[in-house]
């Protein structure tokens, strides 16, 4: 029998005709930190809601830290801690009183209770602020606070649900080196998220979703390897553009790219860059720029769905 | 997993919101004062009617006022839990491994905390005003049973539809459906008065005989009996059933916010 703490199999969620998650297969291992990563709408948050109880799937099964998520909904909700995506704190109570609630809410005994939220608050940086309403915290200590109260009962996997979107770039980094720091302590982590930055510096390993189906699943490195070859990005003026395009539909298959810059899969890699600049300079077309990306997440999420995740606002979504 | 230390914690949340947020709780104090005192400055004539239970109009509206209050606090708590749920702090609770029940009786038993400071001040002001208790302690006991009885009842019905809407469309039903039970009750005048369709509703709606138990100890002043159990047993039926009933939906709508 399969012991991975998470374990999805068709797991479904219908909302009348939209199908949010569709028959999604996952496994998530001890001590890894997954990743989950897809546009706004793919499905992540309504996937991560069944997983956490808080949603009956349609159909399908998942086991969470070994329990059936529907009919053992007590013992999964025992063994996870949660940080969903905007941090859910009502705003007049203090830090203390909501890890006090969480502590009671678990069944952590008096005596440990104000020991351990102490613990907490120190480990995410909060203690002076501890007895301050929560309406007077910035986002990034809203996210922190979240964050201990998901760990309150020192849970053997954690969810974390978008737990960066909105934050400044130094909250973002504190919270990541918070999510290594447990996973080192032994904690399976998934955490949804639709920065591919983020998906690359922590996970292990990743699942991308999209409308509602994982497209491609596996080690960050293996996946940008199975692109292949790196993606050369050029500008031209608009007049050229057509003209560009066949000149580097010469050296590879085009890629999806953002609205204004044509990219190729460039066969044969960096060497052939000169290549190119010679045959787009003897069709007289100007360059305004030209780079060459190795293959990112981004590559890989534009090869599995046909269009890249950043502005991915744009994308058709499954609700 | 204690469930009563997170009934407690729950309910300390509650009242501590009292202080925090008085914008939200003074309203529900003004209102059953203010009906108290415009009723009974305004409808004192109803006492001259013959068959009147008490020649004091104070006796009669300071109940019902105490009652419409106890039934808006019940069904606040269906508002608060909208709140909650809109800025999923809900998700929070429900994601807790505390019994389902804890969650709806924890904040229960913060909202019968207020119904008893409302109850309170609008007694004394009532007294102050001139009501008088020919029941006694035993009478203030069934005006304070019959609060808190209405105001779990409008609590259930509250979080039920507060679960099923989870938005602030079930707040129009909430507020509609108190109205409606109040006014279609012997809120304003006793059964013995009325005729026709309204005599009929008012006799079944339970509403009534609760109303009974909360002026039991207020009406009927020369009538040495009127405390009897005959005269009280049907509003703490109604309230058993009635407060088990919504406590019930309550509880039955929780369970369902997953499907």
């Amino acid at each position: 029998m399969n012991n991975a703490p998470i374990i999805a199999e068709q797991l479904a969620r219908h909302f009348g005709d939209v199908k949010a998650v569709d028959g999604i297969n996952l496994t998530v291992n001890q001590g890894e930190i997954f990743g989950f990563l897809g546009p706004n709408g793919a499905g992540k948050s309504t996937a991560v809601r069944m997983l956490t109880t808080l949603l009956r799937p349609t159909s399908g099964t998942a086991r969470v830290a070994g329990y059936d998520v529907v009919k053992q909904a007590d013992e999964v909700r025992r063994n996870i801690g949660v940080a969903l995506q905007d941090a859910a704190i009502d705003p007049l109570m203090t830090g203390y009183e909501l890890l006090e609630l969480q502590a009671v809410l678990y069944g952590i005994a008096a005596t440990k209770m104000k020991q351990r939220a102490n613990e907490l608050l120190e480990r995410v940086g909060l203690t002076a602020a501890a007895d301050r309403r929560v309406a007077t915290y910035s986002g990034g200590m809203r996210r922190r606070l979240d964050l201990a109260l998901s760990l309150i009962h020192q849970p053997a996997v954690l969810f974390l649900d978008e737990p960066t979107t909105g934050l400044d770039p130094m909250s973002r980094l504190t919270l990541w080196e918070e999510v290594r720091r447990l996973n080192r302590e032994g904690t399976t982590v998934m955490l949804t998220t639709q920065y591919l930055e983020e998906a690359d510096q922590l996970a292990d390993r990743i699942a991308i979703i999209d409308h509602g189906k994982i497209v491609r699943e596996g080690k960050p490195s293996e996946l940008k390897r199975s692109v292949g070859d790196p993606t050369l990005l050029i500008n031209v003026s608009r007049e050229h553009s057509d003209a560009a395009r066949s000149v580097l539909a010469r050296f590879g298959d085009m890629r999806p790219t953002a609205e204004g810059t044509l990219g190729v899969g460039l066969r044969g890699g960096a060497e052939r860059v000169a290549e190119v600049v010679r045959a787009l300079d003897e069709a007289k077309l100007v360059v305004e720029h030209l780079e060459l990306n190795q293959p990112s997440l981004d590559d890989v999420f534009a090869e599995a769905t046909g269009y890249r995740l950043e502005g991915a606002d744009n994308a058709p979504q499954a609700g | 997993m204690s469930t009563g230390r997170s009934v407690g914690i729950l309910a300390a949340r509650s009242i501590r919101n009292i202080r925090r947020l008085p914008s939200a709780f003074f309203p529900a104090l003004a209102m059953p004062i203010f009906n108290m005192v415009v009723f009974a400055g305004t409808f004192f004539a109803v006492t001259k009617i013959p068959g009147f239970p008490t020649d004091r109009s104070i006796n009669w509206y300071m109940p019902l006022g105490i009652m419409m209050g106890a039934a808006f606090a019940g069904v606040g708590l269906g508002f608060t839990t909208i709140r909650d749920i809109e800025t999923g702090f809900y998700d929070r609770l429900r994601m807790s491994p505390t019994s389902r029940m804890s969650l709806v009786i924890g904040p229960l038993m913060g909202t019968l905390t207020r119904v008893v400071m409302m109850t309170t001040v609008v007694i004394a002001i009532g007294i102050a005003l001139g009501a008088r208790f020919s029941g006694g302690v035993l009478g203030v006991l069934c005006l304070y049973i019959a609060a808190l009885g209405l105001s779990t009842i409008g609590a259930g019905w509250g979080l039920g539809l507060a679960f099923i809407f989870k938005d602030m469309r079930g707040a129009a039903i909430m507020q509609l459906s108190i109205f409606l039970v109040m006014f279609l009750s012997s809120a304003q005048v006793p059964l013995n008065v009325m005729d026709g369709w309204l005599h009929t509703v008012a006799r079944v709606n339970p509403a009534t005989n609760i109303l009974r138990l909360a002026r039991v100890g207020l009406v009927n002043e020369s009538n040495v009996d009127h405390l009897s159990f005959g005269a009280v047993w049907g509003g703490l039926l109604a309230i058993l059933l009635m407060g088990g009933l919504s406590l019930g939906f309550a509880l039955r709508q929780l369970r369902k916010l997953s499907n």
